[in-house]
């Protein structure tokens, strides 16, 4: 089950809009960080991540595992929130 | 031929869901042909990673790229299309109907509409894979925004490496532009690049080329190039990529569907493929201009012809 899930964006970036129709279309909640208007939270998605890019989306699990899905990544996101 | 029970049926099925395809969604959805449309990435395309977008007729002051995107596809929706997100992976011919083999299973179309555009082409250097997402980028857009205050490097000479290296400039403290040969960009867009010349915001370095880029720690640091045989160096904490566009054609193969030398679909003046109910539109046609404004010409265009086609190949009597 999922607890919560974080999505990492900035504002121009279109794929980031995808992945929160996609997660709205499941009737998803989540919580955006919008990086343009957090900047001292990049580094985090560095951290988490890996990588300097969003969308980056973060699954959380009832067992506070998380799972980390770069970009938009159906094949990824389908199943970690499924 | 391949059993064809059950499988889902549609009037059109257009692959990809740019701006040539949604253009032709929103007519032939407005003459009731039954449309679904099949996109593996980002409705809109390219124009939906395209930061502003100046010479899109209709909008005075340019329009957001995304903005323009979104707007396309809740006009083809409006009418009834609906945008499938999953890949075709093949194409053929099956005389009335069209097979369309896709990432969600078999479908089949009495017509086709290739849209499927394409994407930003790598430079193909040592260091450009092993730090994608980590210092190396195809995407302003999205990731400009972790740039603050750094340094940039942008690759490319044409209108997107000169508009989003503008569009970069809100983020960077100064940017490095390496052009190959010269600046190819239209004059309008160059004469928007010279004021962030003059304030000594971007350096354009031309007739240079990218030979690699380099790491440390996991981080970007520079990139290496070659001006006039010697060699240059460019310190920098990311680099962003923008050199032409690869057509999306590859799942073309074996469908029969002619492709040109730069792997870009063949077609005659009504936008018809060699393959009978197979029509193409966008910059994924040979000869296409590669404009927003005429992608979306196009999907017009292809739209009527496929409406014709219809019209001349009606369902087969059912027995």
């Amino acid at each position: 089950m999922i607890k919560n899930v974080t999505i990492f964006t900035t504002t121009t970036c279109a794929y980031c809009l995808m992945v929160k129709k996609y997660l709205g279309a499941k009737g998803l909640t989540y919580d955006e960080i919008n990086l343009d208007e957090n900047p001292e939270r990049q580094q985090e998605v560095l951290a988490i991540s890996g990588s300097l890019t969003v969308p980056v989306t973060v699954i959380t699990k009832d067992d506070d595992s998380n799972e980390v899905v770069v970009g938009y990544n159906l094949a990824k996101l389908a199943p970690a929130v499924a | 031929m391949a059993d064809q029970t059950d499988i889902a049926k549609h009037d059109v099925i257009i692959v990809g869901a740019g701006p040539a395809a949604l253009s032709a969604a929103i007519y032939t959805t407005r003459e009731d042909i039954d449309t679904l449309l099949f996109e593996r990435a980002v409705p809109g395309g390219l124009a939906a990673v395209t930061d502003w977008v100046d010479n899109y007729p209709g909008f005075p002051e340019g329009v957001a790229g995304l903005e323009l995107a979104t707007n396309l596809q809740k006009q083809a929706e409006r009418f009834g299309a609906i945008v499938e997100f999953g890949e075709v992976t093949a194409i053929r011919d099956e005389g009335h109907w069209k097979r369309l083999e896709t990432t969600s299973g078999a479908y089949l179309a009495r017509a086709v509409l290739i849209a499927t555009g394409s994407d930003y082409k790598k430079i193909g250097v040592p260091g450009e894979a092993e730090y994608y997402a980590r210092g190396v980028h195809y995407c302003a857009t999205c990731d400009g925004a972790f740039y603050r205050d750094k340094r940039l490097v942008v690759v490319g000479g044409g209108n997107s490496a000169v508009q989003e290296t503008m569009f970069l400039t809100r983020f960077a403290s100064h940017i490095d532009m390496l052009v190959r040969s010269t600046i190819k960009a239209s004059e309008v867009l160059q004469d928007e690049l010279q004021k962030y010349v003059d304030s000594g915001k971007v350096t354009v370095h031309l007739q240079t080329a990218t030979e690699e880029i380099v790491g440390e720690d996991g981080k970007v640091t520079k990139v290496i190039g070659k001006q006039s045989d010697k060699r240059v160096e460019f310190p920098t904490d990311g680099v962003f990529v923008f050199v032409g566009l690869k057509p999306n054609s590859e799942f073309l193969a074996g469908s029969g569907v002619e492709l040109d030398h730069m792997h870009l679909v063949k077609s005659d003046e009504n936008l018809k493929t060699i393959v009978d109910g197979v029509f193409v539109a966008g910059d994924i046609r040979s000869g296409a201009t590669m404009q927003i404004a005429s992608a979306a010409g196009e999907g017009a265009t292809a739209a009527l012809k496929i409406r014709e086609y219809l019209e001349g190949h009606a369902h087969p009597v059912q027995n």
